[in-house]
């Protein structure tokens, strides 16, 4: 029998069929954040289209159940490295809108008082890493985090994201196969929205199926929906898990849609108008809505009071931020250096 | 050996024809001698600057894959093919005097390894950042597909590269753009004093190779039939434009990094084991079996080969250094310089 190339085994790690350990509080907080990133992100258009942003705003619309059900799988010890559409991992973390706000319109008061325009902050006590433009680039730093936590034997989980484009890159590739020959605790989700700004997956690699990259590596992989947030949460919690008892890294590949364009000064034309009506019907707030009610974990009252309360706090944070100065000239050396 | 006989390994072959066999042959046992002479015999005798990295144990990849070439196809060997320059029609002159630093050499003295090659010849140099040739493959086997004439790039690289960016934004790429390369990994067990098991967390690297989207095989990179088998398959595949394909050659670096390391980090016992499974000691043994070869014509052929080299080393010790006036020329390209007289 003379040696034949091997085919594509796909393995689609399909998750177990077991119930999910929440608490009808947790449910009510994971739409509460779901709702809170939805509502922040039209205010940043809002703010965006009435002049008050200083740069480009950059949407998660569509994506949120991503952000949200990672977040929320981790603990408080754990550290989770952010990309640009990933504001409801921040809103999970402690940040508050008006942190989002300020930030985009430049405010002293915001979290890099007015240096940066753009989600490009963090915070080490809060477990966040701040994002790095050159994409990918997290994927070794969270690495790091994840050996150091090794290191001083610290039962901590690093998490981060990278779009389709990303995973083309070189740091993606060294970072994940750091952690799959080191065994690090890293959960890598790749958030498949379909577009790096204006390129298609299917220009972007030949397998489109992102979650066979994990076999490339050694490591565990799951393909799941990302537009379903029970299912991030669970895919994250077993990930997490995983790498707690030393099973070392995992990639998530979570498929879902951009629906906006790669920020709110393009409007991507290019992407065909059908695709976004079929990825409008599976919005993931409406889907989790349908679920909670389906399988009575909300009543009315209970939607209205979530929906009372991010209003409420969107509306004191918008009123916050807007109050919030300019940087004062003066201190604009200030914070450059540590 | 660890993971040398790799699941995938075959039992039979497509045979090539006797003649090409006798050529492998020649080129296996002309590759041992002459790297043999280099490691240690010349560089013992001071009169090569700079190391010498060799092939031995690992010669069977570059020859069971570049005999295959045909004109305007291309191959990027790694440090460790020295067949590949043989067979791409540098003249064991040309080595010698390029390892001897001489002024006739091919890069006239001015580089003392085997970082040259010729575009004429579809042979790109070494480029000592290992796999930064990857993409540069992509982009000849782009002109290739481009020009649709056939053509496909071979590119050689070791395992320890494959850790690198270059290496998967290269696959990467080739694979979305179905480009006519082939990646021939020759994983040699060692990346300088890092074993396999620090490099990569998968049984065989052909497993990365549905990730993106391309075939991918692991054979016995020590039987050159079994390397020119899939070396067959992926050339084939790429000439007819269903593009790359990625072959993991399992091998054995017999012996350091380059001349100068004594390679004290690996255990003696895959040193034994290695000589045990010599890809040039198999294949003689295997064309005996077939009745291709006897003693004789071995015979016949050592003393052949040992007469080639002595001649080109006699020929290069005799030839003179460069001029110290002409250390400045040649660093641009200059009037008849390949690069320029092909539009590269």
């Amino acid at each position: 029998m003379r040696a034949s190339f091997r085919q594509l085994e796909t393995r689609r790690a399909g998750l177990p069929d077991k119930a999910v350990k929440l608490t009808r509080d947790q449910y009510h907080d994971l739409y509460y954040y779901l709702r809170l990133n939805r509502r922040v992100d039209e205010q940043l258009t809002s703010l965006y289209r009435q002049g008050k942003v200083v740069g480009g705003v950059y949407s998660s619309l569509g994506q949120e159940g991503i952000s949200v059900g990672t977040a929320y799988a981790l603990g408080p010890d754990d550290v989770v490295g952010i990309m640009i559409r990933n504001a409801g991992a921040m809103l999970v973390r402690g940040f508050r809108p008006r942190d989002l706000f300020m930030q985009y319109m430049a405010r002293r008061d915001g979290p890099t008082g007015g240096r940066d325009a753009n989600t490009h902050f963090g915070d080490l006590k809060r477990g966040v890493i701040a994002p790095i433009s050159m994409l990918g680039e997290l994927v070794p730093l969270l690495a790091g985090v994840a050996l150091a936590a090794r290191i001083r034997r610290q039962q901590r989980v690093a998490l981060t994201y990278v779009g389709d484009g990303s995973t083309s890159t070189t740091p993606f590739h060294e970072g994940l196969n750091l952690a799959a020959v080191l065994k690090l605790p890293l959960i890598l989700i790749a958030e498949n929205n379909g577009w790096a700004y204006s390129t298609p997956i299917e220009k972007q690699t030949a397998n489109t199926h992102l979650v066979d990259r994990a076999q490339a590596y050694g490591i565990a992989g799951a393909a799941i929906d990302g537009n379903n947030v029970v299912e991030v949460y669970e895919a994250t919690s077993e990930a997490a898990e995983r790498a707690r008892k030393g099973g070392g890294p995992t990639l998530i590949e979570a498929r879902t849609m951009r629906m906006k364009g790669h920020a709110e000064h393009d409007d991507a034309r290019y992407v065909p108008k059908e695709l976004i009506e079929k990825w409008r019907k599976r919005d993931p707030i409406v889907a989790y809505e349908k679920l909670l009610t389906k399988e009575r974990l909300l009543t009315a009252e209970e939607k209205a009071e979530v929906e009372g309360r991010v209003e409420k706090v969107i509306r004191e944070d918008l009123e916050f931020a807007e109050a919030s100065p300019f940087p004062a000239p003066e201190t604009e050396t200030q914070p450059v250096w540590a | 050996m660890p993971g040398l006989k790799a699941a995938t390994i075959a039992k039979k072959v497509v045979e090539p024809d006797v003649k090409t066999l006798e050529r492998m042959l020649y080129y296996l046992k002309l590759t041992r001698e002459a790297e043999q002479l280099l490691e240690r015999v010349l560089y013992r005798q001071g009169k090569i600057v700079g190391g010498v990295y060799v092939g031995r144990g690992q010669e069977a990849i570059a020859v069971g894959s570049a005999i295959q070439l045909v004109e305007g196809d291309v191959v990027f060997p790694s440090h460790r093919d020295f067949a590949a320059w043989i067979i791409r029609g540098f003249t064991l002159r040309d080595v010698f005097l390029n390892w001897l630093g001489r002024a006739h050499g091919p890069t006239r003295g001015r580089e003392n390894t085997n970082h040259f090659g010729d575009v004429r010849r579809g042979l790109i140099p070494v480029i000592s950042p290992l796999g930064d040739t990857c993409p540069l493959a992509c982009g000849t086997a782009l002109v290739q597909k481009q020009r649709a004439r056939g053509n496909v790039t071979l590119v050689h690289f070791g395992e320890g590269t494959t850790s690198r960016g270059d290496v998967h934004e290269a696959m990467n790429l080739a694979a979305v753009w179905t480009l006519p390369v082939i990646f021939i990994c020759n994983n040699n067990a060692y990346a300088y004093s890092t074993p396999t098991r620090q490099q990569y967390a998968v049984k065989d690297l052909s497993a990365r190779a549905p990730a993106y989207g391309m075939p991918g095989m692991t054979i016995d990179g020590n039987d050159v039939l079994k390397v020119y088998d899939a070396a067959r398959q992926a050339i084939k595949r790429a000439r007819a434009g269903k593009g790359p394909s990625f072959i993991e050659c399992k091998t054995f670096r017999m012996t350091g990094h380059s001349a100068h390391d004594a390679a004290q980090y690996v255990p003696k016992e895959l040193f034994e084991m290695a000589a045990k499974d010599d890809p040039l000691a198999r294949f003689e043994k295997e064309l005996v079996a077939m009745k291709i070869v006897d003693s004789k014509r071995l015979g016949q052929l050592e003393q052949q080969i040992a007469k080639e080299i002595d001649e080109a080393v006699a020929f290069a010790e005799s030839s003179s250094l460069p001029e110290g006036a002409d250390a400045v020329k040649g660093v641009y390209c200059e009037a008849g310089c390949v690069w320029q007289a092909t539009g590269v």
